[in-house]
């Protein structure tokens, strides 16, 4: 028993239990938001806002307080400070560094490219794989074997460059 | 591992987002569900080691599909728990919308580069999210890629809708039903396990 409340904070806990609870709290924010979850609109917004701050954009209308009240802001957010409580509920929490100079480089180039796919495709691995397919739309599934090939491209990179 | 305990640190962070709440609670009560919502959905994939990279990533790297069962559970889950709300905010006349997307060439190319992408990044948009937050430095930088890679995207969208066209969203529900719609994706999803399952014993040797 006591056991069992210490695998609770400290984990970890299987993939299977992971699963469940996932898609219990994934029914929830769709029930809640009346819109299902996703990540990179809202990173999308946050970037277009930056933009128009740094002065690279002047056509947006996109202010602060908009993003302030879009509950996309809350849900990245709040995933964030959900792992991080996480990790300090299992006395883990600490500042992680970059093991090697090559990692940053493919840390920025990945981001670049997740973010501009994501963007074109309207979705990412949340949105569209997670929420499109059980959406039951075939953009969904689309998007998923698109991934699928992308992964396997992704991996003859890293086999080569990276590891 | 720190072996030192941080139970200072927790009450401390845990008031903090009291407080949050507390302050969000002013705002909308709505917000305030989802950033509790989020805040567990968080939590949890912090705790189980989730991650779709992985889950896409290690049949093809190490043959193990542990991780890929587990998406295709919450999968298996969500389809007809997505039907159900769907069907009880209908009746209930409470307005609540699937994620049904209109789809073209930009699906297929956005999908590859995303996969390259949360590969070399070490995770995907949520990861990199959950990683933030565990303290990994390599996944903040690829989240100010992200941030750029989003709004190049953004403004590249027209040119590839234009360029090739685009195709209106295919509810599956619309052209076969709701029971087709969820039994046959239930099915492809049941292939997919079976898949995962002969795929990581023919890899790792019967035995």
């Amino acid at each position: 028993m006591k056991d069992g409340l210490k695998t609770i904070y400290k984990g970890p806990w299987s993939y299977w239990v992971g699963a469940v609870i996932l898609a219990i709290l994934n029914i929830l924010v769709l029930v809640i938001r009346q819109v299902p979850w996703g990540i990179t609109t809202n990173i999308e917004a946050w970037s277009a806002w930056l933009a128009k701050v740094l002065g690279l954009i002047q056509n947006e209308d996109i202010t602060f307080e908009q993003l302030m009240l879009s509950s996309g802001t809350y849900l990245n957010l709040g995933v964030i400070l959900g792992a991080f409580w996480a990790t300090l509920a299992a006395s883990q929490a600490r500042f992680r560094p970059v093991k090697d100079k090559k990692f940053v480089l493919s840390a920025i180039a990945g981001g670049l490219l997740m973010g501009y796919g994501a963007r074109i495709a309207k979705g990412c691995n949340i949105g569209l794989v997670l929420n499109g397919i059980a959406s039951s739309s075939l953009s969904g599934w689309i998007f998923t074997v698109a991934v699928f090939i992308g992964v396997w491209l992704g991996s003859k990179i890293l086999l080569r460059f990276l590891l | 591992m720190l072996k030192k305990s941080q139970w200072k640190l927790n009450l401390g962070f845990s008031f903090f987002i009291l407080f949050l709440i507390l302050l969000l609670i002013q705002v909308s009560l709505q917000l305030t569900l989802v950033f509790a919502v989020s805040l567990a959905i968080g939590f949890t994939l912090q705790k189980s080691r989730f991650c779709f990279t992985s889950a896409f990533r290690d049949p093809l790297l190490v043959g193990v599909t542990n991780l890929t069962q587990a998406v295709i559970l919450l999968l298996v889950i969500s389809v007809p728990g997505f039907a159900i709300a769907a069907a009880i905010a209908d009746m209930a006349n409470y307005p609540l919308s699937l994620y049904v997307s209109p789809f073209g060439v930009h699906t297929v190319i956005g999908g590859i580069l995303f996969g390259i992408g949360m590969v070399l990044a070490g995770g995907c948009s949520s990861g990199v999210l959950m990683r933030i937050g565990e303290g990994f430095a390599m996944q903040m930088i690829a989240f100010v890629g992200l941030l750029i890679g989003a709004f190049l995207g953004k403004y590249s969208l027209p040119f590839w809708q234009t360029s090739f066209g685009e195709v209106p969203g295919i509810f599956l529900p619309d052209k076969i039903g709701w029971l087709p719609a969820v039994a046959v994706q239930l099915f492809i999803l049941l292939v997919l396990w079976k898949v995962t399952r002969w795929w990581q014993k023919k890899q790792n040797g019967v035995g």
